[in-house]
């Protein structure tokens, strides 16, 4: 039921669920593998992006605007996360002068 | 919905009425501002009011029952972390608001009718508890805490959109009915297969919220690290609200596939009792057993999700609600023992340095170990025997845990007893603290017997 062509530009929905899909594992395993703070937020909001592309085709594929909407809020929020995030990471470079999370050992048992 | 403005702008007021540096108004607006909230909830029951006819909130009697719930657990965590909060005026009024704004989320999460409301109020929940998982600034354990529940949460909710993402791409829908109707509709013609890649991508995200088996590495740590008002916050409001959430979405939206993802559940609910109960054993840490006996709590009320009945979501209720009265006693006990390192001996000799706090302390740990007629043995009672016709032995599996559980509690409460080598120095309660906890004292003692006697949803 994707084969479908759906935009002008002739691509088929196939290649934006690949794309996403992509970007979003991109997201996953840097944050699975990277040991900077703020390169860990950044593929964060890689994951967060490869949704709303996700969302948008999706959109467009159903000619409904209601993922549309939803890309909006998801943008709303990931603003509000990427600063509570940068806030958190400035209280932990200030008691620790360091944003390396393999430094953060001191919970454990 | 009215109460759900009313707790925003109680929220609102307080940051503001804080610029006159007298922690007491903030208190007393916030407190004020919550129970009135639960007032108009309660006046709400089975009468419903919609406000400027928006569908995205319905307050049906078991939402009104689960944010009654919330409610009162913020309120108590509002209340016990006032001592500490005042210590610092200038700041009184963020962190009460705070907790009070993340409050507005929980409700949100509990009343959706649609992925949107959902998928904000999940963060409205959120946000607010990374900020105060860090309020103990000049402490690193306290910013670690904050920054590994931040990175988890901000992981898990991509993974939770990204699951919302391919179900609207299965169903061409938000709205949870809708969602059923398309799974029931396409159930003859066969499941397009991305619809099980995004049930499978919400799970996971539940999963991690609850702090449930394989993903709940983090909570230990997050518990520990957080201040004590913080951890019973977390542990009782944000467990109601995504235990809420779980239920609904997967009981009003995918009932049809059921048979799909209930062995995952299974498996996984096995897996979090035994992990949560052998790391528990060997604690030495009272925040860190407290975690992973929530873990192992976590495992129990899974049950409920997979039960198929028209019970789960009030025996889900029972079970969280006499959870979180115990949660929210034991971790105010353990802030007044003020023992920075946060061992379980600082319990020794509590029965004689106060009595009042050891009867609480000991009412609580059996309530979690589940001894009648204690509010924790009517919500395991509940739960299992609902379950047992279902899945008899998981159900078996689950009261053998509750078994192993009993061991790491009664070690405390012989720790409470213990007589020799003690120190006699007496501990001085404030009085809000002495208010909520025979609060919490009573409701354990007598909620149970009272909640068995109705059925109410």
């Amino acid at each position: 039921m994707l084969l479908a062509t759906i935009f002008e530009s002739g691509l088929s929905m196939e290649y934006y669920l690949i794309l996403s899909s992509i970007l979003f594992v991109i997201g996953v395993v840097g944050v699975l593998v990277r040991k900077n703070a703020i390169i860990v937020l950044m593929c964060i909001e890689l994951m967060l992006n490869a949704v709303n592309l996700l969302l948008v085709a999706f959109s467009t594929y159903f000619g409904k605007a209601d993922a549309q909407i939803f890309v909006f809020f998801i943008m709303v929020v990931a603003a509000a996360e990427a600063t509570v995030g940068l806030s958190i990471l400035v209280l932990i470079y200030r008691n620790a002068r360091s944003v390396d999370i393999s430094i953060f050992n001191k919970l454990k048992g | 919905m009215d109460a759900l403005i009313v707790i925003f702008l109680s929220g609102l007021i307080s940051l503001f009425v804080a610029f006159t540096k007298k922690p007491i108004l903030v208190l007393l607006t916030s407190s004020i501002g919550i129970l009135a909230a639960i007032g108009l909830f309660i006046a709400q029951w089975n009468n419903p009011v919609t406000l400027f006819s928006y569908e995205g909130l319905e307050f049906t009697n078991s939402a009104i029952l689960y944010s009654i719930a919330v409610c009162i657990f913020g309120l108590f965590s509002i209340l016990v972390g006032y001592n500490i909060y005042s210590k610092q005026p200038e700041h009184t009024g963020e962190y009460i608001s705070l907790m009070v704004f993340s409050l507005v989320g929980a409700v949100c999460m509990l009343a959706f009718t649609d992925m949107f409301m959902f998928f904000l109020g999940l963060e409205i929940l959120s946000i607010p508890i990374y900020v105060m998982a860090g309020t103990k600034k000049s402490d690193l354990r306290s910013s670690e805490a904050s920054l590994k529940y931040f990175l988890m949460g901000a992981f898990a909710t991509g993974v939770l959109l990204f699951g919302i993402a391919w179900t609207y791409g299965a169903t061409g829908s938000f709205k949870l009915t809708e969602i059923a109707t398309a799974i029931s509709t396409a159930s003859e013609t066969g499941q397009s297969s991305i619809l099980y890649v995004g049930i499978l991508l919400i799970l996971a995200s539940f999963l991690f919220k609850v702090g449930a088996a394989p993903f709940h590495f983090w909570s230990p740590d997050v518990y520990e690290g957080s201040p004590n008002t913080v951890t019973g916050f977390m542990a009782a409001v944000v467990k109601l609200g995504a235990f809420g959430a779980f239920y609904k979405i997967f009981n009003v939206a995918f009932p049809e596939v059921h048979g799909f993802w209930a062995p995952a559940i299974m498996v996984l609910a096995v897996v979090t009792m035994f992990i949560g109960n052998l790391s528990a054993l060997s604690q030495v840490h009272f925040k860190r057993l407290l975690a992973y006996s929530s873990i192992t709590h976590v495992g129990y009320a899974l049950l409920t999700i997979i039960t198929v009945s028209s019970n789960s979501e009030a025996n889900l209720w029972v079970y969280l609600f006499g959870y979180g009265f115990s949660i929210i006693a034991l971790v105010t006990i353990a802030q007044l023992l003020n023992d920075d390192e946060d061992k379980i001996d600082a319990f020794k000799g509590l029965a004689k340095r106060s009595p009042f706090l050891a009867a609480v302390a000991v009412l609580s740990l059996l309530s979690l170990a589940g001894v009648p007629p204690l509010i924790g043995f009517f919500g395991k009672y509940l739960v299992f025997s609902e379950a047992f016709t279902q899945y008899p032995i998981l159900v078996i599996v689950a009261i053998a845990n509750s078994g192993i559980g009993v061991y790491y509690y009664l070690k405390t409460i012989i720790a409470i007893f213990q007589k020799e080598d003690v120190s006699e120095e007496k501990i001085e309660i404030p009085s809000l603290q002495v208010v909520v906890l025979s609060i919490c004292a009573l409701t354990i003692l007598v909620g149970g017997l009272v909640l068995s006697q109705y059925k109410f949803l």
